[in-house]
Parts: structure tokens; sequence; C-alpha cells
């Protein structure tokens, strides 16, 4: 019988989720090992926390039914991290990672560097232009609103395209009809693709930013699985009035060393040789976590 | 309340959407009705489904967006706004989140072509070249006031998007009566026989060609006025037939870049099918800021009012 059912969200411990998040970033490095072209692999290790918190703990879905109406939906409106996300959707049970890791970027496969609803219906939209998420989400959200379904519709951003005019556009719509059935998380990494955020646009006071466009603001270190926890726990009821922003604090290239907060590191591919090396750092890394 | 109107006369084909929207809104419990702020023409709709009427203010962008989300979770969104601003700040939009998973959102405005007296910033000009080029759009642009509420109704059945275009929309020309043709999106509409050219048109133009033709029938001329109101997909068998039937002479009219438009939609059915033609001239908006003035002025001043189609038509039929 599978444990994977809507009615079992919220199903792991904390050391649980730390372990769960630890296999995805293992498995994003092995796919980054063996796939010759670029993969995004600095926003997809800062993301990889709130990933698993979210396909482990957060989000009511169910991989034997992908099209329940019950689900929550869940919008990754920073497509570049696509391969993150269909490898946090392979470890709940959506689909083979095997089947991710021999098929990506190839011809035909549904997998490729953005997401494609048509290609791979488990994804619940395509996406990979910035900007575009939070709008649809607020569509979703006003449909499920409009029927009186309890499902959430939550929206992965990263603060980089949150300087997209789109996003700001979608965020006044979604207090305008006080959608409190949606829930943002920021990936919130502070590095653009070529420079560190703050060195060429201002983003801050960036809570602040969402406060004012009458958002629920909660923040949290994007890679403390309990306060991710906890973010979850603390989130309204989806009946309620306001949506939410859960601003994580990230580092891009996240448990390994050599590619947190280098810039050298947005995408790109490993080496046999590199791909020991980011290995044992990701080890080292845990290792003086657990400590 | 349905509209009533006399053939002939003028008619708003925006009271046309209002109503048919409304009456659309009875039978589809998952239409919604989104706008940017232009929602002058939706107060039937928004009075009777207020909560499936969404104004989002001015945000073209979140706006189709937001109708894209709406679609992947089952509903029938129609955007309505001024066209300038749909068609081309919310391009990517309508592109990424419409087009690419080809869902039934559907985009119809007003302010194509060069009206309004808005200036080059208010004239919808590429925006059927742009809309064309997207793969899964439907693209039509409508003359007749009534073919509007048709249009609507035909696409609640359609899964893909559809992209309808209007001129201002205010008083528009009835210009069939209802039942004389059997309109179908994708099939041009044969407004007025013809055997010595033919006209191809579209939107507002539509009248301006069958005042052409009439000009000309004083001449002993016989021209046919073809309403080529679906641009994508193109009625290729009608523009084969034309050829055949009107001695290869085409002229193509349109409130467009006359490059872009409906002429080189129309060009490329006589290229892909090896189409035979005597003649073939474009009238439509050079490529310039066209300025300020009205409809009429504009087309005058651009080269393609009245008296420049009954020039053209004059010109190819003594072509060869």
């Amino acid at each position: 019988m599978s444990t994977h059912t809507l009615d079992t969200g919220k199903m792991h411990s904390v050391e649980e989720l730390e372990e769960l998040a630890f296999e995805l970033r293992t498995k994003l490095l092995q796919l980054c090992g063996t796939y010759e072209g670029a993969v995004h692999i600095g926003g997809d290790l800062s993301a990889a926390d709130i990933f698993t918190a979210l396909f482990e703990y957060g989000l009511r879905v169910d991989p034997t039914d992908i099209a329940n109406p019950a689900r929550d939906r869940f919008v990754l409106s920073k497509g570049h991290a696509a391969v993150c996300m269909y490898i946090a959707m392979a470890i709940r049970g959506f689909f083979s990672y095997d089947g991710i890791a021999e098929t990506y970027g190839q011809l035909d496969s549904a997998y490729g560097m953005h997401p494609c609803k048509v290609q791979l219906p488990g994804v619940e939209c395509s996406t990979g232009s910035l900007g575009h998420g939070l709008p649809l989400a607020v569509g979703m959200a006003l449909g499920a609103r409009h029927r009186g379904e309890g499902h959430r519709v939550v929206c992965l951003l990263g603060d980089g395209e949150t300087g997209e005019g789109s996003v700001w556009e979608a965020a006044m719509a979604a207090r305008s009809n006080e959608l409190g059935n949606l829930v943002a998380f920021v990936d919130r990494n502070r590095q653009l693709m070529t420079s560190f955020a703050e060195e060429r646009v201002v983003f801050e006071p960036y809570p602040d930013k969402w406060r004012a466009f009458g958002w629920n603001v909660v923040q949290a270190d994007g890679h403390d699985m309990a306060q991710l926890v906890a973010a979850i726990d603390a989130l309204p009821p989806a009946d309620s009035d306001r949506p939410t922003v859960v601003i994580c604090d990230t580092v891009k290239g996240k448990g390994v060393d050599f590619m947190e907060a280098n810039l050298a590191w947005h995408a790109g591919s490993l080496g046999a040789a590199d791909l020991e090396r980011a290995m044992a750092a990701l080890a080292a890394s845990r290792e003086k976590e657990t400590v | 309340m349905p509209v009533t109107f006399t053939f002939g006369e003028m008619l708003s084909a925006r009271s046309v959407i209002g109503s048919t929207l409304a009456e659309l809104g009875a039978e589809h419990e998952n239409l919604w009705v989104l706008t940017p702020d232009i929602g002058a023409t939706l107060v039937e709709f928004r009075d009777a489904y207020p909560d499936r009427f969404l104004d989002v203010g001015l945000a073209e962008q979140a706006c189709v967006g937001i109708a894209a989300g709406l679609a992947y979770d089952g509903n029938i969104p129609v955007v309505s706004g001024m066209l300038p601003f749909l068609s081309m700040r919310a391009l990517e939009q309508i592109r990424t989140d419409v087009c690419y998973p080809n869902l039934p959102v559907k985009i119809i405005g007003t302010h194509g072509g060069l009206v309004g007296n808005g200036g080059s910033t208010h004239y919808a000009v590429e925006d059927l070249a742009l809309m064309c080029a997207l793969t899964n759009m439907t693209v039509t642009s409508i003359g007749d006031p009534l073919m509007v509420g048709e249009i609507l109704r035909q696409s609640m059945a359609m899964t893909g998007p559809l992209y309808i275009r209007l001129a201002v929309g205010k008083k528009d020309k009835v210009l069939y009566e209802p039942g004389e043709h059997d309109i179908r999106i994708g099939k041009g509409i044969v407004a007025r026989e013809g055997t010595d050219a033919t006209i191809f048109t579209h939107g507002t133009t539509v009248a301006q060609a069958l005042d052409a033709a009439d000009a000309l029938a004083k001449d002993g001329r016989s021209v046919r006025v073809v309403d080529m109101f679906t641009l994508k997909p193109i009625d290729e068998e009608l523009v084969v037939r034309c050829a055949q039937e009107t001695d290869g002479r085409f002229v193509v009219l349109e409130d467009h870049l006359a490059y872009g438009g409906l002429a080189t939609r129309i060009a490329d059915v006589v290229a892909d099918k090896g189409v035979h033609l005597t003649a073939f001239e474009r009238l439509g908006i050079p490529q310039v800021y066209a300025g300020f003035g009205d409809d009429e002025e504009l087309r005058d001043k651009h080269g393609y009012g009245l008296d420049a189609t009954i020039a053209a038509v004059r010109r190819i039929i003594a072509a060869h």
C-alpha cells in the first residue's frame, strides 16, 4: 500500500526531511555529473530544502492520482529549477529517478531544462520564462476559491525573478482578491545569473516590499528544515483572506563548498573528477551540520 | 438583452460582446471574463456573474497569466481589452502561458488598426503578424458586429486559444443578414461575388471593399470581396478557388502593416500551393508610425483608403 496519498501530507520528521534533502542533493549532483549540458545546479541546490519540505511535508499531493481535484497545486515560477523539481517529485514517487537521469535533456524526453505540462502531465504548468508563475498561481487560486475548494496553490519563485514587473502585478491581484489559499515561497539566494543581487539591483527592504503589497510575510532560513516545517505548519487556513509569502534565506550552491555563492555555478556540468569532489563536499557539509 | 439591429445600419460590436458574454455566462458556469481596466463593455456579465469577473487594473501581463491559470484550472477565460497593449505588452504571456500549453483562453479586444485617433501608441498594427506567428493560436479579425457574437459562441467548444480583433467597436456597419452566410472559424466569407478580381480583406475594411466593388460595378467590373476574417488557419481552398475564378487577380486590403498580416498569409498560400496569379497588390500601412487623424483620413494618407482600393483594382485588371 502506498504511503503517498493526499491524506498523508506532513508525514516526515525534521530528521527524515533532512535525509531526503540530502538524497535530493546527491541525485542532483549525480545528474549534473552525467549530463553533458548545463544544469542550473546553483539555484537547484539553494531550493533543495524548500522542494523537500514542500513535496515531502507541505503539499497534499498524490503521486498515484496526479489529477486528484483536491490536491494542492504547485507552480514552479523559477522554471530553471525544473530538474530539482523532477527529482523531488521522483523521490515522492511521481516518477522514477532513473527515467530522469537516463533521458534528461535528450530528444523526446519529458524532462528538460524547463518544465512542460504537455510533455510531463505530472507538473501543473509550463514555465521557464521568469515572472510568469505567480500570475498563473493567482488564476488557479481564484478558480479554487470560486468553487469553494479547500486546497492551496503554492508557487516557488526565485528572488531574482521578482525583478519582473508581472510578479508585482500578480501580487496586487492576489491581495485585491483576498487569496488566502495562495502561498508563495521565495528562494532568496541573493544571486542573479551574472551578479550578486544587491550589487546591481537593490531588493532590500525585501520583506517590506511584500508587506506593502498586503501580503502576510513569513521569514525563514531556507536551509533549516525545522524552520521550513514551522512556516508550513503556521500557514493561515486556505479560506483566509490574505496571501502568504515565505521568504527563505538561502545560499546558491548550498551544500557544495566550491559552488556556494559562486557566480560560476549558476549553471554548469560536472565531469567525473568534479563530481567526486562535489560528492565529497556534500558529504562533508552534511557531516558538519549533523555534528 | 438580445441586441436588435438593422442591416446596413450601425451597431456597436462592444454591445454584442457584452450581451453575448452574459448569455454564454449562463450556459457555461466555467466562463470567466477578465480585463485590464477596459470593462465598460462587460457590465452585463459583471453584474450577472460578479464572482467570475475580474478587473485586474492596469496589468495586462498578469491579466493574461491569471487567465491561463484559470484555464489550467478547467475554466474558459475571456480576456477583453485594448489590443495594442494585450497583443504586445502581454505577448510573452500569450505565447508562453496560453499558446505553449494550448489553453482555451480567448483574447478579444478593440483598437485593431488605425482607429480611435489615439496615435501610434494606441494603434494595433502589428498584432496580426505577432498572433499569426504563435503556434496553436487561431487568429480572427471581425468587421460585422453581429459576427462577434457568433464567433464567441463557436469559441466555447475550442480547446485552444483564440484571438479576436475588432476596430473601435463602438459604431460598426452591419454587413450580413443573419443566416446569409455560413460563418465558421477557419472559413472565409464571399461577401460579394465577382469574376474579374478578388479583394481579400478583414475587419473594418470589409465595408470599404464592398463600397469599392459597388463603385467598380458602375464601370462594368465584377469584383469579388472575400471577408477573410480568419487569418489563421487561413482558408486555403478559398484562396485557390478565387485565383481560378477571378482571373488570378488579387488585391489584399487591410488595416494592418502591409507586410505580416493577411497579405502575407495569402502570399504564403500562393507560394505554397503553386497558385498562378496574374496580379497581386497589397494595400495596408507602410512601415511608418501613422500619426493622428480619423480612420478614413489615415487610410487615405497611407494609401489604402477607398480611392486607393478602387485604383488598385483597376490597375490589376489592366495588367496583362
